[in-house]
């Protein structure tokens, strides 16, 4: 017994090493870079300095969560319809979903932007209908709309994974129980499709609060979110410091934000229902 | 009900094609107006075959994507059989938390901290170019890791604990019955990690944006590059490429068959093959009776 | 016969725990050998012990007069059908039964020639190129013993092979694999907690609990002559009672004295009498050696069974007259059905019949199939 587990541990082995050189040190690396100045001495001015950048926060954890509730509300009844979808369908529904997925983000981003251009096609389309042009590119909206655009099949499809594995005799049951169709939904499907929707905000949260793509792009230079303001820190080697800062006190409020859902889920799962 | 669902997939789905169906539309356009239609031409196709750039950033992504999702496969595969047999649990599960920090934080910071472990490790040994195709390989490994992983522990884990058992019964020695019974075993999990790893690292533009040095640019770095000048339909053109080759795999991975009829092809391929090495086997007793 | 394998004062233990305790056990070749007891009794344990996949932490494993604990499975002249039997699902049946001839690297045309042989033999003939995986639960089964026989192994062993399979397949099946193991010549130590199936098939039955080995015998020897409670309780349904020996040949137990066949105990020994329940007569209460009230009757199709309350103790009793329940009647018992075992640390734990239900049987039954390993 005691060879067989040795055996384990060196076939993970070359993954350790890899994990610690390249996960865990890049990571020392940030931490590092955070509490010193660019000539290498201790210090908290990079994180004290951070009080510069409050309204980029908030900016961004504002428009994040904002698009984030958007993709819920649109991806939630959409994973439920496909779920429910026959099989020749489900297929059907999965390819259109996953293409858009495929195609590299900053084709989407592109694509968005050829739509919603001052010159674009939306507004041509609205001068030949006798309509006044919209100036949509370089509004918070037209980010928040990339963003919900961009990632909201990131939201749909763990939903639709675990709707589609709810056991339909328990749809039946809470039928025969005596719900109707919207407390069938609100006391069986939602409650048990928690663990997806969990992990469809934070694959949408994360991309939305971190881009630097999505605003540079549809929010035309007007404004910034962190994601900007860090790929500007890194652009010249003196500001890496403060860049890996921001990059730090990002990465901390999005862990101790999935913390909390993850608790507050958990919490509601133990809890009874309804 | 039914209408009502109906209406609002197809209203989604929509919403989701006409952006990249008007991109593909104006890839067609005469002119460079990016607004209106002014004529159908394939001038901005041949504006991008052009540019010997497109080409290069082509071969490049997949040389990156090739050797990235190849070497997280192994690494991957070889992690995920030695999680299962691990002991110790405290150290088995820091392990899988540190494997899934690169899918869990945003690539930016991915992006940046490999950046800064790759600066100062070429600042440290007097490199010149700090940054090149193999800090860019590392970091494309890195975060292809926990996909590769992620598909092959499931398998390891689902897989009857007496199959090595039975092969070391049946006169295999421990190594020999990895390759010959786990290994095909777990294999459909470690193709699902190579196809993830593979499709990930071609698609990455965040982390390839910090890691890569000015020598090598992939297809998504190119990309950014041109969407930086002003807006020309050559890049709806390869955008439309891209799309129509995306389609073609996808299409052929879902409609190529479900693993039954797949399954149901193999077995009709083995008995074939099983036929014709039984028919010379009669002819041979055949010869010696 | 010839001693195949030897067990030399066998322990291990697995966290502390001792799963097996001291275990002297010899089996001899062409034997068709059980392990019998119920779940976490060790039995699983002692045939991973033969078949090399644990090593004992002491005590000694002799193959045809050598030491082998330190020779690994695969160099064991031993194969193995697993419980759930670990068919290579990436290959077909073919290939899963040459499995270990292409080990062997034995010539194509010998390996199609035994590979058809042994198909043959578990009349599994044109499955060849059949997937695995869409076997039904005894052709698998067919599949596994052709796999671990084609190399010749001179002993094979099965771990509760027939345990996945239903009631009817499994019959056909026992009577099969006697077949088999009297063609082949070969070996067979089988691991089971079945005690039908161990009476049916086997040459010696080894009834293990605990870690220790109860019992060594024929299946006629174990059943009739039982060494301990847990033996008498475990093989068949039994009556266990408190008893006395007054001498050689004369036993008294619920208050009245009984003439026996068995002897050899010291005068008034304190010892355990069997009865079992179909060895006991109905007969009118005046002729009875002991009186009771019935308390409950099933009908078991063959026969009745009974639980009869004889002064405060629930006997078992299988007969085919009726009897209603709540009836006085009298019971005769013959001198040869009485068996009388020595005090041992089972004594008072097995043979009353008190608490007794069929479910409850049944639901200990299926509980142990599954938790056995």
């Amino acid at each position: 017994m005691k060879k067989r587990s040795l055996g384990g541990s060196i076939a993970a082995a070359p993954h350790v090493v890899w994990s610690i050189m390249f996960i865990v040190a890049p990571l020392l690396f940030v931490i590092y870079y955070a509490f010193t100045t660019s000539d290498g001495t201790l210090t908290f001015e990079n994180i004290s300095a951070l009080s510069m950048y409050q309204d980029i926060f908030i900016t961004s954890v504002e428009m994040s969560v904002i698009a984030t509730f958007c993709c819920f509300l649109i991806a939630y009844p959409l994973a439920y319809f496909m779920a429910r979808a026959s099989e020749r369908k489900k297929r059907v529904y999965m390819v259109l979903l996953m293409l858009p997925m495929w195609t590299n983000l900053l084709i989407r981003t592109y694509s968005m932007m050829a739509i919603l251009d001052d010159g674009g096609f939306l507004n041509t389309l609205l001068l030949t209908l006798d309509m006044a042009p919209v100036h949509i590119i370089g509004t918070k909206g037209a980010v928040i709309f990339g963003m919900v655009y961009d990632f909201f099949p990131y939201m749909t499809l763990p939903i639709y994974t675990v709707i589609s594995k709810i056991d339909n005799r328990l749809i039946e049951a809470s039928y025969d129980l005596g719900c109707n169709n919207l407390q069938m939904i609100t006391r069986v499907i939602l409650p048990l499709s928690k663990s997806g929707i969990i992990s469809g905000i934070t694959m949408v949260f994360v991309p939305s609060i971190s881009t630097f793509y999505i605003s540079q792009k549809l929010g035309g230079g007007t404004f910034e979110l962190i994601g900007d303001t860090i790929e500007r820190q890194f652009q010249t080697p003196t500001t890496y410091n403060i860049g890996a800062a921001i990059s730090l006190v990002m990465m901390i409020l999005i862990l101790i934000s999935l913390a909390i859902m993850n608790r507050f889920s958990d919490a509601e799962t133990s809890g009874r229902i309804g | 009900m039914k209408y009502i669902s109906k209406i609002y997939v197809a209203l989604v789905f929509m919403i989701l094609y006409i952006p990249i169906l008007v991109l593909m539309l104006f890839s067609f356009n005469a002119t460079s107006n990016t607004g209106a239609f002014n004529g159908f031409s394939l001038y901005w196709y041949r504006e991008l075959f052009r540019s010997p750039e497109v080409f290069d950033a082509l071969k490049n992504s997949l040389i990156l994507a090739i050797s990235a999702s190849c070497i997280a496969t192994v690494i991957g595969t070889a992690a995920a059989v030695g999680i299962v047999k691990m002991k110790n649990r405290v150290f088995r599960s820091s392990l899988t938390a540190v494997t899934n920090v690169p899918m869990m934080n945003p690539d930016i910071v991915t992006g940046i901290s490999m950046m800064l472990l790759f600066v100062a490790i070429g600042t440290f040994i007097g490199l010149s170019d700090k940054l090149s195709f193999w800090t860019l390989l590392i970091s494309h490994v890195t975060f292809c890791l926990p996909y590769v992983i992620l598909s092959v522990l499931p398998r390891v884990k689902a897989m009857d604990k007496s199959l090595p058992e039975a092969a070391m019964d049946l006169g295999c020695t421990p190594v020999r019955s990895f390759f010959k019974v786990e290994l095909p075993v777990i294999m459909p999990g470690i193709i699902t990690g190579l196809i993830m790893a593979f499709t990930m690292s071609l698609d990455d533009f965040v982390i390839s944006y910090f890691t890569s040095g000015n020598d090598f640019q992939t297809l998504p770095l190119l990309i950014y590059s041109m969407t930086k000048k002003e807006v020309k339909p050559d890049i709806y053109a390869l955008s439309t490429l891209m799309i129509i080759a995306i389609t073609i795999l996808l299409l052929l991975s879902n409609f190529s068959g479900s693993k039954d009829e797949i399954d149901r092809k193999r077995h009709q391929r083995m008995i074939r093959k099983a036929e014709k090495k039984s028919a010379v086997h009669t002819q041979n007793t055949g010869k010696e009776s | 016969m010839q001693k195949l394998i030897e067990l030399r004062n066998i322990v291990k233990e697995y966290e502390g725990e001792r799963v097996l305790d001291n275990i002297d056990l010899d089996i001899y070749d062409k034997e068709f050998v059980t392990i019998l007891g119920p779940s976490g009794c060790g039995k699983t344990t002692t045939l991973r012990i033969i078949g090399g996949f644990e090593t004992p932490d002491s005590g000694e494993c002799h193959f045809d007069g050598k030491i082998i604990n330190d020779v690994p499975a695969y160099r064991r002249p031993v194969n193995t059908v697993f419980q759930k039997y670990a068919l290579f699902p990436h290959l077909n049946v073919f290939e899963n039964v040459a499995f270990a001839l292409r080990l062997q690297k034995v010539p194509e045309n010998e390996i199609i020639r035994r590979v058809r042989e042994m198909l043959d033999m578990v009349e599994l003939r044109g499955f060849e190129h059949k997937n695995v995986n869409y076997l039904s639960g005894g052709q698998q089964q067919r599949v596994a013993i052709a796999r671990a026989l084609i190399s010749h192994p001179r002993v094979l062993l099965l771990d509760e092979p027939l345990g996945a399979l239903d009631l009817k397949l499994r019959k056909d099946m026992q009577n099969e694999l006697k077949n088999i193991q009297q063609r082949t010549g070969i070996t067979f130590i089988y691991v089971t907690h079945d005690q039908e199936e161990a009476l049916t098939m086997s040459d010696t039955v080894v009834v293990m609990a605990d870690g220790k080995i109860q019992q060594v015998g024929t299946p006629i020897d174990i059943y009739n002559e039982p060494v301990n409670a847990f033996v008498a309780d475990f093989i068949g349904e039994s009556n266990i009672l408190d008893g006395v020996m007054i001498e050689d040949g004369r036993v008294r137990f619920s208050g009245k004295e009984f003439v026996c066949v068995d002897g050899g105990f010291e005068k008034n020994a304190a010892v355990d009498v069997v009865v079992r329940p179909e060895d006991v007569d109905f007969v009118s209460p005046e002729k009875g050696m002991l009186t009771g009230v019935v308390s409950s009757v099933t009908f078991k199709g063959v026969h009745y069974e009974f639980i009869v309350d004889i002064g405060g103790f629930k006997w078992m009793i299988q007969s085919t007259d009726f009897v209603d329940k709540d009836e006085v009647i009298g019971l005769s018992i013959d001198p040869d059905a009485i068996h009388i075992m020595k005090k041992s640390e089972y004594s008072g734990k097995y043979g009353d019949y008190s608490s007794f239900s069929d479910e409850l049987e049944e639901l200990s039954n299926a509980e142990s199939v599954e938790s056995d390993d």
